[in-house]
């Protein structure tokens, strides 16, 4: 057959779909020529990009460490079950919530949050979904890889407290940033993601940047369902720095001690070095157990336990040490004579005031608790009379006070090293408020700033600090906790992708200590009155010691009107207090709430923290003694 | 049969065609290798290739009139096949009903083979007419013997192959006469109905969700979600990128298709695998294979002793060329996602032998293009 015979132009038909197959060809060609040549590096590097993938490796943080190496919180190797977001692309989540939580035993509604929380972020983005598991959930992981590939164990150093509750308020405790806090341009900043771990409270959030180390990555090539098939390049984290405080482990355990013991187990007890604000111990009750927060947040048990701290009426979450206000009682006499002192109200020669068991404020008659006559600054110091700081207030006048409320700063934080301190409101705070609402500050009120109640309402913090400077005639220091952040060398090559440099060890910042001016024997009277309280027949007789001078004072604050005050409505008891009375090495001061007498039931407690202090002090007592002037 | 075989034979054997079909298979081993290194799809199509050189041998050397002469036998036991596959005795496989399991055959794809008898029946019918211009009649009785083929395709339902099926018939039409102007006409209408159509099946939903998706896909690659019915092409267009001028050289640790990033890359997007492997320079090789093998096809048709000898070729180039150009242009983003195998590339028994049963037809015709 010769089909190009053909009436039909066969011949030309053939060669019309040759051609046509060849223009086809050619099509596909120049496309490929596109894709490949032209395009090639492009498709190349997208290629590239969906294949690796960076997981970060979470840094240790550092380790915090009391004043003699004991160490107070660590990080230890856990492992979590974490959540991929990326297998979860074309999965109905809320299939996954009863697997979920039936196969983790972690509760319905974290699970769902975490889900929702996964799913708004990038698509490699990972997620803790529970935190230091077993054997049981590694395995119900492993064996459901398949089903929920999403799902891996991964291990990362997870925060620990092995002393749980104690120091709680002081060290604070790690968690995941929240989102409110992710909002924060600031943070933003600083390249904080969804999931990472920082201080919340504490050491741990005033410190958390020195704390954190620098996360590291592996560089890994995935699958399409991300499941890692082998590593490119590892480069490891560097660590926090190591924090060593000021605390002593001994004294801190004393004053939690007694604390437990104390009537109403509420209260605050503070140790310090007046020398320089070195804190030995910070005590507040009742306290909280700061692992609850770490890893309980996803466990049923965890969250109630949360919110039962949260709910507690006691409130334990609150550091009362420097969060608390109290009206400090007859222990704000000690600033009171400072202040009148400096303002010529009374002179060493002459501090007499008329007790007179008590004072008439128009047709009010406040009465003092004894009868003193008419006492000296020391006498009124040690035996606590308050008719006699009634017409010292008076005498000094409201503006007086309010200078020596400066004069002791405490009309602001003290500085410490700790976040959330509150401020001490005094009559400086309240003096516009009443001036706008009664138009004039009333003599009542002056008279009852005058023994620290009703307008003053102070921090233990900043009481403590007030008193400690009073020992060391007039240098005030800032309290804090810091002795030394350990140095932490540098690591890779430098200039490397893997190079961190080094972190070098600082140590607190000591401002020159602020001076309150005072002459010599102004301040002989007011140490003699407070030598006098533990060691002259004063108010705090009780807990004199032999060859250790303790200088100090009682403090009985009014909660509620006299008649009322019993039961939870009983006045707290205060102590504060430093020794040897002479020349100070250790100031201490106890609150405890609500449990009457600052006499009986607080400077027993200081007693128990000076008896514990000398116990560890180089050669015992000797060398401390101190011989009491006159 | 071999002894049978005259010394003719073997000195007019078309041994170029053959090799040629034989090493583009081989090629495609190696890439089926590149995709998936550690299966065995590989091994087992060095199995099929096997059986259908075996098949193509036999074909070549026996007599097509004789195989045209039985192709109603050959048809009617296609019907039959491609209705078993709907019965219990067909096996599901991602929604369709599309394979056969037979005691001692094994499991294949009817459809595959059944272009065959198809073809030799159309051939028959329409190498039998007068010479002259197509009637109306010849086209429907045409349309008729193409019609029992593809609706039970469709029924299975396997769009994606019967779309296979349509050059054969256009060849026939085309190459018996068929009008020029119908055949403009028919382009004309093709470019009007196809998009009034689209426009229609979006709104009615006869046109699936994800049939819309993958075409979009193909329109505006960078609007649809990359994870929805757009990853498959576009995780093949990064692929064929990837290769760039020459290919990854070896580096199947981090491939596309190891790495579970291209879809069924030893099937449908084996030429992505080539892509990756080989580069521009494999991939414009392989088309020149294909072009030169078609060529010596079409050269076949040319010589044809009779006219059904051509028509079987023709309509075999046909639906090969499409084929190809179906595969590749999906491989390349250019054409949506369509189950088509890549003509003896693609893993799969059902697929390679049929397509060496067919260009044993064209040898079986080239071979007796002296008689009479």
């Amino acid at each position: 057959m010769k089909i190009g015979d053909h009436v039909q132009n066969l011949g030309l038909r053939v060669v019309t779909i040759q051609a046509l197959a060849f223009i086809l060809l050619t099509l596909l060609g120049i496309r490929l020529y596109y894709l490949q040549i032209v395009k090639g590096e492009y498709y190349s590097e997208r290629a590239e990009n969906q294949r690796v993938r960076l997981i970060p490796i979470p840094a240790p943080r550092g380790a915090i460490f009391d004043r003699n190496g004991t160490l107070l919180v660590d990080s230890r190797p856990t492992y979590n079950v974490v959540l991929s977001n990326e297998p979860l692309k074309s999965v109905n989540v809320n299939d996954r919530v009863d697997d979920y939580s039936r196969g983790l035993k972690i509760d319905r509604q974290f699970v769902v949050e975490r889900l929702n929380l996964i799913k708004k972020q990038n698509d490699f983005e990972t997620m803790v979904l529970k935190e230091n598991v077993g054997i049981d959930d590694i395995s119900w992981v492993e064996s459901h890889l398949l089903e929920f590939p999403e799902l891996r164990v991964e291990l990362q150093p997870q925060r620990f407290y092995p002393l749980g509750t104690s120091l709680a308020h002081v060290l604070g405790y790690v968690g995941e940033i929240s989102p409110k806090q992710l909002e924060d341009p600031e943070v933003k900043e600083k390249g904080f993601r969804p999931g990472d771990i920082v201080g919340k409270g504490g050491l741990e959030q005033y410190y958390d940047e020195y704390l954190r180390g620098k996360p590291g990555y592996r560089k890994v090539l995935v699958d399409s369902r991300g499941r890692v098939q082998s590593e490119l390049e590892v480069v490891p984290p560097q660590s926090g720095q190591d924090l060593v405080t000021t605390i002593d482990y001994d004294l801190q355990m004393e004053a939690e001690h007694q604390l437990a013991i104390s009537s109403t187990k509420r209260g605050v007890v503070i140790s310090m070095d007046p020398n320089n604000g070195e804190l030995f111990a910070m005590a507040s009750a009742p306290s909280f157990d700061p692992n609850v927060f770490v890893n309980g947040s996803s466990t049923h048990e965890g969250r109630k336990q949360i919110a039962a701290y949260w709910q507690d009426e006691k409130r334990p979450l609150y550091n009362r040490a420097i969060q608390g206000r109290y009206p400090p009682g007859s222990t704000w006499k000690i600033p009171m004579s400072v202040g009148a002192l400096q303002e010529g109200s009374i002179t060493v020669a002459h501090s007499n005031m008329l007790c007179g068991g008590g004072i008439t404020i128009g047709n009010k008659f406040t009465r003092c608790m004894g009868s003193h006559g008419s006492p000296t600054l020391d006498y009124a110091i040690t035996k606590s009379c308050d008719s006699y700081y009634y017409h010292l207030g008076l005498k000094m006048s409201i503006e007086g006070i309010i200078k020596m409320v400066e004069e002791f700063e405490l009309d602001k934080r003290t500085g410490i090293d700790l976040p959330n301190e509150k401020i001490s409101q005094t009559p400086k705070t309240w003096m516009p408020y009443f001036l706008k609402k009664d138009g004039r500050w009333a003599d009542i009120k002056t008279v009852y700033a005058s023994v620290g109640q009703d307008t003053v309402q102070v921090t233990p913090i900043s009481m403590l600090r007030a008193i400690a400077s009073v020992g060391m005639r007039g240098k005030q220091y800032i309290p804090h906790f810091l002795k030394e952040f350990k140095a932490i060398g540098a690591s890779g090559e430098e200039g490397g992708p893997n190079y961190f440099p080094g972190r070098a060890s600082f140590g607190f910042q000591h401002a020159e200590p602020r001076l309150i001016e005072l002459a010599p024997n102004q301040w002989d009277l007011v140490l003699k009155g407070m030598w006098g309280v533990v060691n002259g027949g004063g108010t705090a007789g009780s807990i004199r010691m032999t060859g250790w001078d303790i200088a100090g004072k009682t403090g009985t604050a009014q909660v509620a009107s006299l008649g009322k005050d019993t039961g939870k409505n009983k006045d707290h008891a205060w102590f504060d207090s430093f020794a040897p009375a002479y020349k100070p090495e250790i100031a201490v001061l106890v609150l405890i709430e609500n449990s009457g007498f600052g006499g009986s039931n607080a400077a027993p407690v200081a007693k128990a923290m000076y008896q514990a202090y000398i116990a560890k002090r180089p050669g015992g007592l000797a060398g401390g003694q101190e011989v009491a002037a006159k | 049969m071999v002894a049978i075989l005259e010394k003719r034979d073997l000195r007019d054997f078309d041994w170029l065609t053959a090799l040629l079909a034989v090493a583009i298979a081989a090629f495609g081993v190696w890439q089926i290798h590149n995709a998936l290194p550690t299966e065995s799809y590989w091994s087992k199509q060095i199995y099929g290739i096997g059986i259908a050189v075996v098949a193509f041998l036999v074909v070549s050397f026996t007599d097509y009139r004789r195989l045209i002469d039985s192709a109603p036998v050959f048809y009617v036991i296609g019907l039959v096949m491609l209705f078993l596959v709907l019965t219990p005795l067909g096996v599901q496989v991602n929604g369709q009903k599309a394979w056969l399991k037979l005691p001692l055959v094994g499991q294949f794809q009817p459809s595959e083979f059944v272009k065959i008898p198809t073809v030799l029946m159309l051939a028959k019918y329409f190498g039998a007419r007068k010479p002259g211009t197509l009637s109306l009649k010849e086209m429907i009785i045409g349309g008729a013997i193409f019609a029992g083929p593809i609706l039970l395709i469709m029924l299975e339902p396997d769009a994606g192959q019967a779309i296979t099926y349509f050059p054969i018939l256009a060849a026939m039409f085309f190459l018996s006469g068929i009008r020029v102007r119908y055949v403009v006409l028919a382009v004309v209408a093709a470019a009007i109905l196809v998009p009034a159509a689209w426009t229609v099946g979006v709104k009615t939903g006869k046109i699936k969700r994800y049939q819309e998706e993958r075409i979009l896909a193909i329109i505006e690659p960078d609007k649809v979600d990359p994870r929805g019915y757009g990853y498959h092409t576009i995780q093949s267009t990064i692929t064929v990128g990837k290769g760039g001028l020459s290919g990854i050289k070896g580096e199947t640790e981090t491939s596309q298709s190891v790495l579970k990033f291209l879809p069924e890359p030893h099937t449908d997007f084996i030429f992505a695998v080539t892509a990756e492997n080989t580069g521009f320079i494999g991939c414009v090789s392989l088309l020149l294979a294909y072009a030169l093998l078609l060529s010596r096809m079409i050269a076949g048709a040319r010589e044809a002793s009779d006219r059904a000898g051509m028509l079987v070729i023709m309509s075999i180039v046909c639906a090969m060329v499409f084929q190809i150009f179906m595969n590749i242009g999906m491989a390349l983003g250019v054409l949506p996602v369509i189950g088509v195998p890549l003509p003896l590339m693609s893993a799969g028994l059902s697929a390679i032998l049929s397509t060496f049963v067919a260009i044993g037809f064209v040898i079986s015709v080239k071979l007796r293009r002296f008689v009479n």
